[in-house]
C-alpha cells in the first residue's frame, strides 16, 4: 500500500505545485544566469545571527547553515546572494535553501551565476518567493555538501596505519554580506583530533570542546568587511574509506508488455583516503580481515534493494564478481546485496563496476487520474550503496528508458519538508532522445538528468515523470515485428519461385 | 504390422508417408542440433557466460577490435599491445575467419536492434556452430550409405561425442569452434561434387575451403587429403571426368580462395605442406589428356609410349620440386609438421612446442575417453567401407588412416579423427540396426523390390542373412544397441560435465558443506592490473598468460601465446630463471614495469610457474647454452627441489625468489609448506632486491611484482636494501657519528 499512497502524495504534489514540474523537450535546460565580470552583489542584505554547523562523520564535509537575515535597504529584496570560494563553488552538492521557520513549505529557487572564472568569489542567487520587506527579517536554513573536501595528511600510509584526513574553512562564513554574529560548529566522527588551529579571535578558549564537537566562535564580526577569511585547519582520525564515485550512471528501463522496470547501475569508483607508502601486502591485509581491525580500505559496499527486487546481478568489464553475495527479501523486506569488490580498494585505487535487478513495474506506474493514455512513473532518482561513511558522487546520469513512442514527458523530483538531498531543479540538466532497442521500430523515448556533485543524502529522493503513451503505442512493436516477419516469409515464396536453371523445363 | 489400416501406415507408406518421414526427419535433426546446444552449455550455468582458456582471450580481444573499428582496420591492425617492444602484425598473422563470423553476426543482430553482447555472441558461437556440425555430418554421412538411420545416427554422434565436445564447449572461443563445421561441410561438398561431377558442387566445395582457410591452420588436412583421394583414385585405375571436372574445379577456385587471406598469401604454391595438391593438379592434367589420346589411338605400344612419358613427367616434376625446395623457391616444411612425423622431434629442436600439452602424444586410454564405443565400432566401419567400395568410400577410408595416425601423434588432433570415426561407427550401426530390423520399410524393403518379384520363393533361401525374422534376435539385438548408445550418453554427458567445461579462468571447489565455492584470483589479479596500474605499463609473465593479460587486464605484454618469436620468449625465460643481476638489465632494456607470477603452492593449484619453470630453463638454455643450464636446476641426486636443498641456481633464481617471497609470514615458524610440491620450505623468505611486491590475489595464486626505478643514488639494490636494512638497527649510533667528525 505505501507505493500506491506516495504516488498519491506525489499526484497532490503535482497537481498542487504544478509550476515547477519541468518539462523536458529536446535541448538541455541551462542552469547559469550570466551576470559581467566585475559583478558585486548589492549590499541590501545584513546577517544578524549565522551559525554553521559542519558535519565530518562522513568522507565529505556536509554544511548547514542558519543565518537570520535581514532587510537593510529601502526597497523590498528578493534576490539573496550566496557566495562561495571558486575552489570549492564546482564542489557544492544538494545546494538546498529554505525559510527555516516554514520549512514545510519547500524549498527557495537557486541559481547559479555565471561570472568570470578566474574570480576569487562565485555566487548562487536565491530566490526568495515573497520580497523581504525593509527592515523585516526571515532565517534561511542552508544546506549543502561539500565533496573532495577532505584531504588525507598524511598523504601515504602503512597499510595498517591509521587515517587522518583534514578539512580547512575560513572562521568566517564566506558571505556576501556584512554578519553581525557568527559560530561554527564542527561535529568529527571521533575524539582523536589530533590537530586543529586555535584563533585568539575572542576572549577565551577557542575552538570549545565537547566530545566530539568542537565550536569555534561565537565572533562578533560587525567590523569585518564581508569576505575576510580567517583559515582554519582541523586533522581528525577517519580510519574509513572516502568512497568516491567519479560517475555513476543509472539506467531506469520501463517496459509496459513485460510489467518490468529494469535497473542498471554502472559505477566507476575510487578511493580518496591515504595511498599506500608501500605496495599492497596480502599477508598484512590477511591478518587485518582475521583480526576484523578498521581499515582505510573498501573491503564490501551494502546495497540494500528495494522490497521485490529480483534478479540481481554484479559484474565488471571481465565478468561475474563471484565474491559477492545476493541476500533476497521478502515481498516487504528490504534485499540486501553485498557487493565485495574483487580486491579490498585502498586509497588512490579504481575499481569500476555495474549492477542491476527487476522490480514488478506495478508498484512504480500508474495511471495518471487526469487522462487514460497517461501514465505517472515514481521511482528513485539515486539509489547506491549505504554506507556509514557516506558515498560522494561527483557525476550522476540518470537515464528513464520510457516505452516506445512516449510522448509528452514531463518529470519533478518530489520535495518533502525535509531536505531530499538533490540540488534545485536548475541544477538538474534534462534531455531527451531515443534509445533503440529490441527490435524498435522509432526507439524509445529517454530521458536524461545530469547532476553534478551529489552524496549519498540524496539516497531516498523521488522522481516523478509523466508520460502519454496510446495504445497504438504499445501494438506497434507487435504490429510491425509480425509484418516484418511475413515480408520475409514472403519474400522467401517469391524468391523460391523464380526459375533460373539454364534447361529447359 | 500387417493391419495396413492403422493410421500410423498411412501416415508412413506412400507419398504422404514420404513428407512424413520427412518431417519427421527434421524433428529429429532439430533435436539433435539442440542436444549438442545444450550439452556444451555445462560452464555457463555452473559459472557464468564467460571466454575460457588461453586463445579464445584473444580471440575475443581481436574480435572485440573488429567490431570497434571495422573490418579494413582490422586488417591492417597492428597491435603495439604484445610483444613489447615488437609488437605483431596482427592483421596478417591471424586466421580472421572466426572473428568475422561473429562480426557479422554481430551486425545482423544489431541491424535487427537485438542488443546482444558480443561476448555472449563470442561464447555461444562455438555450441550453435556445432549444432550446424551435426547437420553437416548428417549430409555428409547420406552420401555415404542408402540406409536412413545412418546420417541421422552420424549426426546424433557428431553432437555429443566428447572428442568435438572438448574444443567446442561455450566460451570456447577457438578457430576450432567453427573449423569442424566448415571441414565437415567442405567435405561433404567434395565427395557430393565427386559423385556428380558437377562445377557447381566443386565451386561449393571450393568456397566453403576458402572460408575454411580463413578460420584455421587446419585447412592443410583438406588441402592434402582432397588430393590424396584423387590420387588413390587415379592409382586404382577410377579415372573419370567426374573426378577431373570436381578436382580441377576445386583446385583452380580453393586455391584462389585461400591466397586472398593475407597470413595464408603465396604459401599455397610456395609452401612444401601445399605442394600436394599442385602435383595432382598437373598429374591430373596429363592423366586426362593421355586418357583423351588413348581413345583415339588404340595402339598397344603408343599406349605404352604414352605411360612412360607420364612416369618420366612426373618424376621430373617431382625432381624439379626438390630441386627448388633446396633452392629455397618453396618452402621447406615447417618444424610442427616434422614433429607429426616424429614424436621426438619436437623436444629436441622446438621446446616451445613440446611444452604444450596439447602438443603431447596421445595416451591410449584417451581414445575411449573422447569416442567411447565409437572407437570400437570404428575399424567395422572401415571394413564395411571396403564391402562396397565406391569412390566416397575409398575417402572415407584415407581419411581414416590418416586421421587415425595424426591423432596418435599429437592430442590435439583427436579433434579430425572425430568426424570420421562418427561417419565409419554411423554406417555400422545403420547396417545393424537395417539387418534386424527390417519391418520398417527401409533400403531393404526397397532393395528386395529391385529385385526380380518372380523368385519371391526361392530368395530367402539364397540370402538368409536379410531376412531374420526370429524376434527374440531382433529383441536381443535391439537392446544391447540400446544399451550401448545409452551408455554412450551417459559417458559424453559425464565426460563434458567433469572434464571439459572447466573455464580454467575461473576455479570451483567445494566447501565442506557442499556448496560451490570459487577460486576467482585470476580476474581478481587481472582486474587490479587494469584498475590500477597505468594503462601503459608493460607486464612480463611466462607467454601462457599473455593472451589472458591482453584480454582481461587490458595492458601490454612481452610474450603471448602467439609464439612466433622463440628468441623473445627464450629472453623472458632467462629473466626468470637468471639471479636477479642478471635479470634486473633484462627487465630494464624492456621497460618492464610489472612481473607476475602464478603460484600454486598456497592452494596446492598445480599448473603454476615452478611447475613449468623447467620449460622457461630449457627454451632459454636452448639460446643462451652457456648462461642458462637445466642441470644447474637438479640437485647432484637428479631431483628438482625447492627446499633447503634446492640448488644455487634454483634458489636465485628470479622466479623462485618472486614465488616464494614472504610466503613463509603466512605459517608459524619453520612451518611453511609448499602444497603443491608437497615440501617443507626454507624458514627465510627469499630477499628481493629488485622488485617490489605490487600485489598477491587472495590465494596467492597469482603475484604481481613492480620493477623498482634505479637507485635514487646510483648505488645497486642489492647494496641499497642492505644498507635500508642495516640502517635500522643502526639509527642510533648513526647520529652520533657526524657529530664526532665535527668536533674533530
Amino acid at each position: 500500500m505505501r507505493p500506491f499512497a506516495t504516488v498519491v502524495t506525489a499526484l497532490c504534489g503535482l497537481v498542487l505545485s504544478s509550476s515547477a514540474i519541468v518539462s523536458a523537450d529536446a535541448s538541455s535546460t541551462s542552469s547559469k544566469t550570466l551576470l559581467p565580470a566585475d559583478f558585486k552583489p548589492p549590499q541590501v542584505f545584513k546577517n544578524v545571527n549565522l551559525v554553521r554547523n559542519t558535519n565530518l562523520e562522513k568522507g565529505y564535509a556536509r554544511e548547514t547553515v542558519n543565518v537570520v537575515v535581514e532587510n537593510v535597504d529601502k526597497q523590498p529584496q528578493s534576490d539573496y546572494y550566496l557566495s562561495f570560494p571558486s575552489d570549492t563553488f564546482d564542489r557544492v552538492g544538494g545546494l538546498e535553501v529554505r525559510n527555516k521557520k516554514e520549512a514545510e513549505k519547500g524549498r527557495f529557487d537557486v541559481e547559479a551565476v555565471e561570472v568570470d572564472l578566474a574570480r576569487d568569489v562565485q555566487y548562487f542567487v536565491v530566490h526568495l518567493p515573497e520580497p523581504l520587506a525593509p527592515s523585516s527579517q526571515v532565517t534561511l536554513g542552508i544546506s549543502y555538501s561539500l565533496l573532495n573536501s577532505l584531504h588525507p595528511r598524511p598523504a601515504t600510509i602503512e597499510q595498517s596505519d591509521r587515517q587522518y584526513l583534514t578539512y580547512s574553512f575560513s572562521a568566517y562564513v564566506p558571505s556576501a554580506y556584512q554578519t553581525v554574529t557568527q559560530k561554527a560548529k564542527l561535529k568529527f566522527p571521533g575524539t582523536n583530533v589530533p590537530d586543529y588551529t586555535t584563533t585568539d579571535l575572542k576572549s577565551g578558549q577557542d575552538p570549545e570542546r565537547q566530545g566530539s564537537t568542537y565550536t569555534y566562535g561565537p565572533y562578533n564580526t560587525a567590523d569585518v568587511a564581508p569576505g575576510t577569511s580567517y583559515p582554519i585547519t582541523v586533522r581528525y582520525e577517519f580510519t574509513k574509506p572516502v568512497v568516491t564515485a567519479s560517475l555513476l550512471e543509472r539506467d531506469l528501463e520501463v517496459s509496459h508488455w513485460g510489467g518490468n522496470l529494469a535497473t542498471e547501475e554502472r559505477y566507476w569508483l575510487h578511493n580518496n583516503g591515504s595511498k599506500l607508502s608501500n605496495h599492497f601486502s596480502r599477508v598484512d591485509w590477511t591478518v587485518a580481515n582475521y583480526q576484523q581491525s578498521p581499515s582505510s580500505a573498501i573491503r564490501e559496499l551494502r546495497y540494500p534493494l528495494k522490497p521485490g527486487s529480483v534478479d540481481p546481478y554484479f559484474i565488471d568489464d571481465i565478468g561475474n564478481v563471484s565474491t559477492s553475495r545476493y541476500r533476497p527479501g521478502l515481498a516487504t523486506r528490504e534485499a540486501n546485496l553485498d557487493f565485495k569488490p574483487r580486491f579490498p580498494i585502498f586509497g588512490g585505487w579504481n575499481y569500476s563496476f555495474r549492477i542491476g535487478w527487476n522490480n514488478e513495474l506495478s508498484s512504480f506506474l500508474r495511471r495518471a487520474v487526469s487522462g487514460a493514455d497517461s501514465y505517472v512513473l515514481k521511482v528513485p532518482f539515486l539509489e547506491g550503496p549505504k554506507m556509514a561513511e557516506g558515498v560522494q558522487y561527483e557525476k550522476v546520469v540518470v537515464r528513464v528508458i520510457l516505452p516506445e513512442g512516449a510522448r509528452n514527458v514531463r518529470y519533478q523530483t518530489v520535495e518533502g519538508p525535509l531536505s531530499n538531498g538533490l540540488p534545485g531543479a536548475s541544477q538538474i540538466q534534462s534531455s531527451l532522445s531515443t534509445h533503440k532497442t529490441f527490435m524498435d521500430t522509432l526507439g524509445r523515448t529517454t530521458l536524461t538528468l545530469t547532476v553534478e556533485s551529489l552524496t549519498d543524502e540524496a539516497r531516498d529522493s523521488q522522481l516523478v515523470i509523466t508520460y502519454d503513451h496510446s495504445l497504438w503505442d504499445a501494438l506497434r512493436k507487435p504490429v510491425a515485428f509480425t509484418a516484418g516477419l511475413l515480408s520475409v516469409f514472403a519474400a522467401t515464396w517469391a524468391i523460391a519461385n523464380i526459375d533460373v536453371s539454364i534447361k529447359k523445363r | 504390422m500387417a493391419e495396413s489400416t492403422s493410421p500410423v501406415d498411412a501416415l508412413l507408406k506412400g507419398s504422404s508417408g514420404r513428407s512424413a518421414r520427412g518431417l519427421l526427419r527434421i524433428i529429429i535433426l532439430v533435436t539433435i542440433a539442440a542436444a549438442a546446444v545444450s550439452s556444451r552449455l555445462f560452464s555457463v550455468i555452473r559459472f557464468e557466460s564467460i571466454i575460457h582458456e588461453f586463445d579464445p582471450w584473444f580471440n575475443f580481444r581481436a574480435t572485440k577490435y573488429l567490431i570497434q573499428n571495422g573490418f579494413y582496420d582490422f586488417w591492417d591492425w597492428f597491435d603495439d599491445r604484445t610483444w613489447h617492444p615488437l609488437g605483431r602484425v596482427t592483421g596478417g598473422t591471424l586466421y580472421p575467419g572466426l572473428m568475422v563470423t561473429s562480426g557479422v553476426i554481430y551486425h545482423i543482430l544489431r541491424f535487427l536492434t537485438i542488443p546482444v553482447d558480443i561476448r555472449n555472441i563470442c561464447v555461444l558461437l562455438a555450441p550453435a556452430f556445432s549444432g550446424l556440425t551435426a547437420f553437416a555430418m548428417y549430409l555428409l554421412t547420406n552420401e555415404m550409405s542408402s540406409s536412413p538411420s545412418a546420417g541421422l545416427l552420424a549426426a546424433a554422434f557428431m553432437a555429443i561425442t566428447p572428442g568435438y565436445i572438448s574444443r567446442s564447449v561455450a566460451g570456447s572461443y577457438d578457430n576450432e569452434a567453427i573449423a569442424i563445421f566448415l571441414l565437415v561441410f567442405t567435405f561433404f561438398l567434395w565427395i557430393k561434387a565427386v559423385k556428380n561431377g558437377s562445377i557447381m558442387w566443386g565451386a561449393l566445395a571450393a568456397l566453403f575451403y576458402g572460408y575454411m582457410v580463413s578460420a584455421w591452420g587446419g585447412y592443410v588436412f583438406i588441402t592434402n587429403l582432397i588430393p590424396l583421394h584423387v590420387f588413390v583414385l587415379i592409382c586404382m585405375g577410377r579415372y573419370s571426368s567426374r573426378v577431373y571436372i570436381s578436382y580441377t574445379t576445386w583446385y583452380a577456385l580453393g586455391t584462389l580462395a585461400s591466397m586472398q587471406i593475407p597470413f595464408v598469401g603465396f604459401l599455397p604454391i610456395r609452401n612444401s605442406d601445399h605442394m600436394s595438391a599442385l602435383g595432382i593438379f598437373g598429374l591430373i592434367q596429363l592423366v586426362a589428356f593421355a586418357d583423351f589420346v588413348r581413345g583415339f589411338l588404340p595402339g598397344k605400344q603408343f599406349q605404352r609410349l604414352l605411360t612412360a612419358s607420364i612416369i618420366l613427367t612426373s618424376g621430373l616434376a617431382f625432381v624439379g620440386l626438390i630441386v627448388l625446395t633446396m633452392s629455397g623457391v618453396i618452402a621447406p616444411w615447417s618444424g610442427r609438421f616434422y614433429s607429426l612425423w616424429d614424436t621426438g622431434y619436437a623436444k629436441i629442436h622446438i621446446p616451445i612446442i613440446a611444452s604444450v600439452s596439447e602438443h603431447q602424444p596421445t595416451a591410449w586410454p584417451s581414445f575411449f575417453f573422447d569416442l567411447n564405443f565409437l572407437i570400437w565400432l570404428f575399424p567395422a566401419g572401415v571394413y564395411m567401407c571396403f564391402r562396397d567400395l565406391k569412390d566416397e568410400h575409398v575417402f572415407v577410408i584415407i581419411y581414416s588412416v590418416l586421421a587415425s595416425y595424426f591423432a596418435g601423434v599429437m592430442v590435439r588432433l583427436m579433434l579430425t579423427l572425430t568426424p570420421i570415426v562418427c561417419v565409419a561407427a554411423a554406417l555400422v550401426l545403420s547396417y545393424i540396426l537395417d539387418t534386424y530390423l527390417k519391418t520398417s520399410p527401409g533400403p531393404i524393403n526397397r532393395g528386395r523390390s529391385s529385385e526380380d518379384p518372380s523368385s519371391e520363393a526361392l530368395r530367402s533361401a539364397r540370402t538368409p542373412e536379410v531376412g531374420i525374422s526370429s524376434y527374440f534376435s531382433k529383441a536381443v539385438t535391439t537392446s544391447a544397441t540400446i544399451v550401448y548408445l545409452l551408455l554412450f550418453v551417459a559417458h559424453c554427458t559425464w565426460v563434458t560435465s567433469n572434464a571439459y567445461s572447466s573455464p580454467s579462468v575461473v576455479l570451483a571447489s567445494r566447501m565442506p558443506d557442499g556448496s560451490q565455492f570459487i577460486i576467482d584470483d585470476y580476474r581478481e589479479a587481472y582486474y587490479w592490473l587494469r584498475q590500477n596500474t597505468p594503462a601503459n605499463a608493460k607486464i612480463m609473465s611466462w607467454w601462457d598468460y599473455g593472451y589472458q593479460i591482453g584480454g582481461m587486464a587490458d595492458r601490454p605484454t612481452l610474450v603471448d601465446n602467439n609464439t612466433w618469436n622463440n628468441t623473445h620468449i627464450a629472453t623472458v625465460g632467462k629473466a626468470m630463471s637468471s639471479r636477479e643481476e642478471v635479470s634486473y638489465p633484462i627487465l630494464r632494456q624492456h621497460d618492464v614495469d610489472y612481473v607476475l607470477v602464478v603460484f600454486g603452492g598456497l592452494l596446492g593449484y598445480s599448473g603454476d610457474d615452478i611447475n613449468k619453470f623447467l620449460w622457461m630453463v630449457r627454451i632459454a638454455e636452448g639460446i643462451w647454452p652457456d648462461q642458462v643450464k637445466e642441470r644447474d636446476f637438479f640437485t647432484s641426486r637428479g631431483e628438482y627441489r625447492v627446499d633447503d636443498q634446492a640448488t644455487p641456481a634454483m634458489r636465485n633464481s628470479l622466479m623462485y625468489k618472486m614465488s616464494y617471497h614472504n610466503f613463509n609470514k603466512l605459517f608459524p615458524m619453520g612451518q611453511a609448506t609448499d602444497r603443491v610440491r608437497g615440501t617443507k620450505l626454507p624458514s627465510e623468505s627469499p630477499q628481493l632486491s629488485t622488485l617490489d611486491e605490487a600485489f598477491t590475489s587472495e590465494n596467492w595464486i597469482i603475484r604481481i611484482y613492480k620493477v623498482k626505478d634505479l637507485d635514487n643514488l646510483g648505488r645497486d639494490h642489492s647494496n641499497a636494501v642492505a644498507f635500508d636494512h642495516g640502517n635500522k638497527r643502526k639509527k642510533t649510533t648513526k647520529k652520533k657519528g657526524p657529530r664526532v667528525l665535527r668536533s674533530e
